[in-house]
C-alpha cells in the first residue's frame, strides 16, 4: 500500500506543471500555427489559406526591415561577448576590486529595459543630451543624435544594449574561467608564454563551450528583442528599428491582424529553435562525454 | 598569486623569474586602468539621470549634461510619484507601484511553490518519465512568449482574469514555471541520494520528506530563485502591457507612457526621477544580495 502510494504523490505533483506544459505550451504553439494558416483578422477565422500569411509577410518590407536588423543587432551586440570576455579575464586576474568591478558592471542588468531605453533616449537628445555637451565645447564634428536616423538608429539601440548586456555575459565568462584548471596559468609563466598568447590559443579555445552559450543567449535574446525597442525609438524613424519581436506584438495590436502575426511569431519560433538546437546538441554530447 | 607553494619556490630558484615578475607590473598598471575607465563608462548613464532628476526644467534647458544641479530640487520626484500624466490619468508612477506590488506577492508565492515541488517530484522521486518530461520544459523555457500569446490571452479571458493584476501575475507563474523548475531541479540533484533514500524507508511519505527535509535545505536556492523572480517580474514590460489592460499595469508600463506623454510640456526631470524609482526595488536588491543575483541569472540563462 505505501509502495504504491509513494509511486502515485509525485506523479500527482508533476500533474499540474504536466498540464501546463501539455495545454498552455504545446496547445498554444499548435493553435498560433494553426492560425497562421488562417484567414484570421481581428478575430480568428478557420478558413484555411494554406501559405498566404507567409507570402505577404516575406513582401512586407517591414518584415524584411526586421529581418535584416535583427542580423545588424546580433552582429553589433558581438561587442557585449568580447568585452564581456576582455573585462571577466581581467577581473579574474585582477584580485584587487573584483567585488566592486563585477558590481558595477552587472549593475544595468538589474534595471528594466524600459529604463535603459529612457535613460539612452536622454543621452541621445541632441539639444539636451551628450552631443550637445560636446558642441559646447567646439567639437561640432561630434554627431550623437543616431536615434533621429535611420541609417543609425540601429547603432544606438546596439550601444544601449551593449551596456545592459556587458555584464551578463561577463558573469558567464567569469563562472567559465574559473572552472579552468590552475595549473595552467602556472604552467604559461614557467615557459614564459606571453598571456596574449595563452589566451588566444589555450584558454578561448577552452571555453569555446561558453562562447558557443553566450552566442546563442545572445541570438535568441534579439530574436525576442522588444522591451528596448519600445522605449528607445518605437521602431522608428519610420520603419527603420523594426525587429522581429516588435513586429508580430505590432501586427496583433496596431495592425489587428491574427493570423499574419501568427505566421510572424511561427517564424520566431523557428529561429529560436533553429538556434536553440545546436546548444542541446552540445549539451547532449558533452553529457554523454562526462557520463 | 603570492602564496609560497612548491611549485612557487621552483620558479623563484630561476634567475630569470624576478626580473620577469617585476616586467608584468606596468601591464597589471594598465589593466588596472582599464577596468577603472570601464567601470566609470558604465556609472555615466546613471550620473547623468540622477543629477537631471535634481535639476529643475529651467537647468536642463541649459543643456549642461553633466553638470550636479545649482539648486537641487525634489519637484521631479514628488511628482513622478504623485502627480506626472500617463495618458489621461495624472497619478504619477505611484500607481504603477501598487500595481506592481499586487502582480509580484502572488507570483512570487504561486510560482516558487509550484516550481519547488515540481522540481522536486521530478528529481527526488523515481519517476520514468521525469527526464523527458524535463527536457520538454528545457524547451519551453526558450519559447518565444509571442508565439503563445493569443492563446493566453484567450485563456486569460475565459479564466476572467483579464485585465486584473491576478491575472498578470497568473501568467508570470507559467512562464516562469519551466526554468525555475529546472533550477531547483539541478539542486536538488546535489542532495545526496542516501538521504533521501533513508528518508524514504524512514516515512515513505512524499510531503512529509518534502517539507521535513527538502525544504529546510533549501534556503540558498530558494533565495536565488526569488531575487530571479522578484527582478524578472518587476522588470516584466511585455506580459504586464498584453495582459494588464487599463487597470492592471505595472510600474514599467506606467513609466513608458509617462515617458511619451508630452501634453503640458515634458518635464525631463520627471521622467528620470520616475525612471530610477522605476528601476530603485530590483536595484536595492542587486546591491543588498549580489552574490545571488549573479547565480540567478546565470543558472536562469543556462542549465538543463
Amino acid at each position: 500500500m505505501t509502495i504504491r502510494w509513494s509511486r502515485l504523490a509525485p506523479q500527482l505533483a508533476l500533474s499540474p506543471s504536466v498540464a501546463v506544459t501539455v495545454f498552455v505550451f504545446l496547445g498554444g504553439i499548435c493553435w498560433t500555427i494553426y492560425l497562421s494558416f488562417t484567414a484570421s483578422r481581428r478575430f480568428p477565422d478557420y478558413t484555411l489559406v494554406g501559405f498566404r500569411q507567409y507570402v505577404r509577410l516575406f513582401k512586407d518590407a517591414a518584415w524584411i526591415v526586421s529581418l535584416e536588423n535583427a542580423v545588424i543587432f546580433a552582429i553589433g551586440s558581438l561587442a557585449s561577448i568580447a568585452f564581456g570576455f576582455i573585462l571577466a579575464a581581467l577581473i579574474d586576474k585582477e584580485a584587487r576590486g573584483e567585488a566592486v568591478f563585477r558590481t558595477v558592471f552587472l549593475y544595468p542588468l538589474a534595471i528594466s529595459l524600459i529604463v535603459t531605453g529612457l535613460i539612452w533616449r536622454w543621452l541621445f537628445n541632441p539639444d539636451l543630451g551628450v552631443e550637445n555637451v560636446f558642441h559646447s565645447i567646439g567639437w561640432n564634428w561630434v554627431h550623437f543624435n543616431w536615434l533621429a536616423d535611420p541609417s543609425t538608429v540601429m547603432y544606438g539601440i546596439i550601444l544601449a544594449s551593449v551596456w545592459q548586456s556587458t555584464g551578463f555575459f561577463m558573469a558567464l565568462m567569469l563562472s567559465g574561467l574559473k572552472s579552468i584548471n590552475v595549473e595552467i596559468w602556472r604552467a604559461a609563466k614557467l615557459d614564459g608564454v606571453p598571456f596574449w598568447r595563452l589566451y588566444l590559443e589555450v584558454v578561448i579555445p577552452m571555453m569555446k563551450l561558453t562562447f558557443l552559450t553566450c552566442l546563442i543567449l545572445l541570438c535568441i535574446g534579439v530574436v525576442k528583442a522588444y522591451d528596448i525597442i519600445v522605449a528607445m525609438t518605437n521602431a522608428g524613424p519610420g520603419d527603420a528599428s523594426y525587429l522581429p519581436g516588435y513586429f508580430v506584438i505590432n501586427a496583433y495590436w496596431q495592425k489587428s491582424n491574427l493570423g499574419y502575426a501568427a505566421a510572424g511569431a511561427t517564424i520566431m519560433l523557428l529561429m529560436t529553435f533553429a538556434l536553440f538546437f545546436p546548444l542541446a546538441l552540445f549539451a547532449a554530447v558533452r553529457r554523454r562525454t562526462e557520463a | 598569486m603570492s602564496q609560497p607553494s612548491a611549485a612557487l619556490d621552483r620558479v623563484a630558484v630561476a634567475p630569470r623569474a624576478r626580473p620577469r615578475r617585476r616586467a608584468l607590473r606596468p601591464s597589471r598598471i594598465a589593466a588596472f586602468a582599464f577596468l577603472c575607465v570601464a567601470a566609470l563608462l558604465f556609472c555615466v548613464p546613471l550620473y547623468v539621470v540622477v543629477v537631471t532628476s535634481f535639476k529643475s526644467m529651467d537647468e536642463i534647458r541649459l543643456g549642461r549634461t553633466f553638470d550636479l544641479p545649482h539648486v537641487w530640487t525634489l519637484d521631479a520626484w514628488t511628482s513622478a510619484w504623485g502627480q506626472a500624466c500617463s495618458g489621461l490619468s495624472c497619478g504619477g508612477v505611484s500607481v504603477g507601484f501598487v500595481n506592481s506590488m499586487w502582480i509580484l506577492i502572488p507570483s512570487l508565492v504561486l510560482s516558487i511553490a509550484f516550481a519547488m515541488v515540481t522540481g522536486y517530484a521530478a528529481s527526488l522521486w523515481r519517476v520514468k518519465w521525469a527526464n523527458g518530461f524535463l527536457f520538454a520544459l528545457f524547451i519551453c523555457s526558450f519559447v518565444p512568449f509571442q508565439i503563445i500569446m493569443y492563446p493566453l490571452i484567450r485563456a486569460t479571458a475565459v479564466l476572467s482574469v483579464y485585465g486584473t493584476t491576478f491575472g498578470v501575475a497568473l501568467i508570470h507563474v507559467v512562464l516562469s514555471m519551466p526554468i525555475l523548475t529546472l533550477i531547483f531541479r539541478n539542486y536538488f540533484m546535489s542532495i545526496p541520494q542516501e538521504l533521501i533514500a533513508a528518508a524514504m524507508i524512514d516515512s515513505g511519505s512524499f510531503w512529509r520528506i518534502f517539507f521535513e527535509i527538502v525544504l529546510p535545505m533549501s534556503g540558498n536556492i530558494l533565495i536565488v530563485a526569488l531575487i530571479l523572480m522578484v527582478t524578472g517580474v518587476w522588470n516584466d514590460f511585455l506580459v504586464g502591457l498584453t495582459f494588464g489592460a487599463q487597470g492592471a499595469q505595472p510600474m514599467t508600463v506606467i513609466l513608458n507612457n509617462i515617458a511619451l506623454t508630452t501634453t503640458g510640456g515634458n518635464n525631463y526631470a520627471t521622467d528620470m526621477a520616475a525612471a530610477l524609482m522605476t528601476a530603485a526595488p530590483p536595484l536595492i536588491i542587486y546591491l543588498l544580495l549580489g552574490k545571488f543575483f549573479v547565480q540567478g541569472v546565470t543558472a536562469g540563462a543556462i542549465k538543463g
